[in-house]
């Protein structure tokens, strides 16, 4: 198979999962996707994390409802998404969505209430490695296999690492290893184990005080019950990963040191987790404007102020480091198809005017996404008007 | 208050803005002033890519500070020094802290506890900090940690006061409070927002700012990174416009950008007290060096 254009992608697949380092894109790029999915005729969601408020606003939806939000018709119609197409979005507060697994998962109502109200899960959970990425592929899974929607977009939350969310189950597992946790909660066993209950308690009390270590006692206790269940999901989601109906997408921005990063962690996840790239997305490009002539090429009218040839003189240095920065770009774009191969791709998208609103953004980039060039100048074009 | 006097300097901002880039240019500049400096990042715990190692030619960084030139170092805040240090701190000496130490059980549950993690950073930084060399001065004199994205810049600044409020008491709570103190101190320490001249940076480092004043972190100022310099006066400027909507040319963006980076600083000012420092737009691939100037002269009179 060769590499697929943004709509053959976007009509074969169940689900998008968007990944990439943060201040990339990642969330918009996620949205213009579904947006563009949604134009096709797809019934489409969108998830992410932690969203900005801006993009709540632009979507018309709150942030961290309990479920997805599906659009209201005049914002679909502003939009340009039409019969049979649809868009919902969920935009997930990783403390609510927590909140929500312990009530579903824990044993007993009395045991939800114990752990919801324990002082460090109230304080900490939202702060738990992996907990935001664990609760993503939570969210995901309970849409696999439900035909509601075509297609699922799903913004990976920020992170340094920007394949983490694809090991959250490993990571999370820390907590499910029995072993250690059954050695803060006390109990039977044998010497050894006792022995090492009673060392880590002496430690703990000497560290933190008698409560909390009892706090941190019952919170693991209780929360690795939790994700024990949770784990199977986290399981299968890791063999659906695998499977056709998903492609990943590694989203960056046009400079140097986040495309060697992009490359990095192509490789990494690729040697230690056995899953390969859909393909890459530069983001913010200004690959287009290099084709425009340079200032002092232009013929000027008979006419012109004095003022007008100074000015030109100005620009020129500016111009020319305009010119360098779209090269780069390009440049960084064919290092990206490179990379990518005969199977991948690498999709360009244009830098949108600063000052865009949010709607207009999105609308942009859907519109760039479905363009074949998909490098073609935004809306209004690179003039100062 | 000038920038050199103080101890510790905390670099933040959004992905994107080149919060790594002036970090690196921010301590090749104070170890040029003859400070000995170290700079530092998160390590995370998955290893692997380090942006300010390669920015000051590491591939890779270790919890122990690499000597980089005569007053420059580099090194990554490593949770598992933090942990050791403080359970050397507050344990008694003897066979517990012998056995805590070589205990693989109680290094998991460090690992794994929420927060933890967290903690073992600031207890890394405060080891760095309290450093001393043989003739009683700081090993290090100034510095400067790359902090990471916006969300964990505040857990890690806020993170004093959510454990004194889980743990009021004990060997733990003095030590968190020896550290709050440092970093709460504005002849200490000082928050660096890193942003760009642009409408959505601007609005964020307004909400960063906010943050950071509740966890009472005292602000240095803003950076207000890539600024560019506009060379026309009015007469040209109006001559250029009325030209360029005529002939689209290179150069226009750059026009464009000009007129957005000024009404985004004039948001700023309106939107904030702290102070702002402008910093020059670099079209070259590495603009380390020209920051690293401008940055070297600004120490000198920066409040």
């Amino acid at each position: 198979m060769s590499a697929p254009s943004p709509a053959q992608l976007l009509d074969a697949r169940k689900v998008i999962v968007c990944c990439g380092a943060g201040g990339v894109g990642k969330t918009t790029v996620s949205a213009s996707l579904a947006l563009a999915a949604a134009r096709r005729g797809k019934r489409v969601l969108v998830v992410t994390i932690d969203p900005s408020k801006r993009l709540a606003e632009a979507l018309g939806v709150d942030r961290n409802p309990p479920e997805p939000v599906a659009l209201a018709a005049d914002r679909l119609a502003k939009l340009g998404v039409q019969a049979p197409g649809s868009l919902s979005a969920w935009m997930l507060d990783p403390q609510l969505v927590s909140d929500t697994v312990v009530r579903e998962r824990s044993r007993t109502p009395d045991e939800a209430e114990r752990l919801l109200t324990n002082p460090i899960y109230r304080n900490v959970s939202a702060m738990i490695a992996g907990m935001q990425e664990y609760t993503a592929v939570e969210a995901l899974h309970a849409f696999v296999g439900d035909d509601q929607y075509d297609l699922v977009v799903l913004d990976t939350p920020p992170s340094r690492n920007a394949l983490r969310f694809l090991d959250a189950p490993d990571r999370v597992g820390a907590f499910l290893d029995r072993r250690i946790f059954n050695l803060f909660v006390p109990g039977e066993g044998g010497v050894i184990r006792r022995v090492a209950s009673r060392l880590i308690e002496k430690v703990l009390d000497t560290t933190f005080g008698e409560d909390t270590r009892r706090d941190l006692q019952v919170f693991f206790e209780l929360f690795s019950q939790i994700l024990g269940h949770l784990n199977k999901n986290q399981h299968d989601m890791r063999a659906f990963f695998q499977s056709e109906a998903v492609s990943f997408l590694l989203v960056t921005s046009p400079a140097r040191e986040a495309v060697t990063e992009a490359f990095f962690f192509e490789k990494k996840t690729r040697e230690e987790l056995g899953l390969h790239l859909g393909g890459y997305v530069l983001n913010r490009s200004l690959a287009w404007a290099a084709d425009l002539p340079m200032p002092d090429t232009l013929r000027r009218p008979v006419d012109a102020p004095a003022a007008l040839g100074r000015a030109l003189g100005r620009l020129a240095p500016l111009a020319q480091a305009e010119a360098q920065l779209a090269r780069t770009h390009a440049d960084l774009a064919s290092e990206l198809r490179n990379r990518a191969g005969d199977h991948g791709f690498a999709w360009v998208l244009p830098r949108l005017p600063d000052g865009a609103g949010a709607l207009e953004a999105l609308i942009g980039l859907a519109d760039a996404l479905m363009t074949d060039g998909l490098a073609a100048s935004p809306a209004g074009g690179p003039t100062t008007a | 208050m000038r920038f050199l006097d103080r101890r510790i300097h905390l670099i933040t901002g959004k992905g994107g803005v080149g919060r790594t880039t002036v970090t690196a240019a921010l301590a090749r500049a104070a170890a040029r002033h003859g400070r000995r400096t170290l700079a530092l990042e998160i390590g995370d715990p998955d290893g692997g890519y380090s942006p300010l190692g390669r920015l000051l030619g590491r591939e890779t960084l270790s919890e122990t500070p690499a000597r980089l030139s005569q007053h420059l170092s580099v090194a990554h805040l490593w949770a598992p020094v933090g942990h050791e240090g403080f359970l050397r701190s507050v344990l008694p000496g003897g066979p517990l802290i012998k056995s805590a130490l070589k205990s693989r059980a109680l290094r998991k549950f460090l690992d794994a506890a929420p927060s933890f993690h967290e903690m073992g950073v600031f207890f890394h930084l405060l080891l760095l900090l309290e450093a001393t060399r043989e003739d009683g001065q700081p090993e290090h004199e100034v510095i400067l940690i790359d902090m990471p994205a916006t969300g964990h810049t505040l857990a890690l600044t806020g993170l004093p006061d959510l454990l004194l409020g889980l743990i009021p008491r004990g060997p733990v709570a003095k030590a968190l409070r020896r550290g709050q103190a440092f970093m709460n101190n504005p002849a200490q320490a000082a928050a660096w927002v890193v942003t760009l001249p642009e409408q959505l940076p601007v609005t964020e480092s307004l909400e960063l700012l906010d943050g950071l004043a509740r966890t009472q972190v005292p602000i240095g100022g803003v950076l207000l990174n890539r600024y560019p310099d506009d060379p026309f006066d009015p007469e040209e400027r109006a001559a250029l416009d009325a030209f360029m909507a005529q002939h689209p040319a290179q150069g226009g963006l750059a026009l464009k950008r000009i007129d957005q980076a000024q009404g985004a600083a004039d948001r700023l000012r309106a939107g904030t007290d702290a102070l702002i420092v402008s910093l020059p737009e670099v079209w070259v691939d590495d603009p380390g060096p020209v920051l690293e100037a401008q940055l070297h002269a600004a120490m000198r009179r920066t409040p």
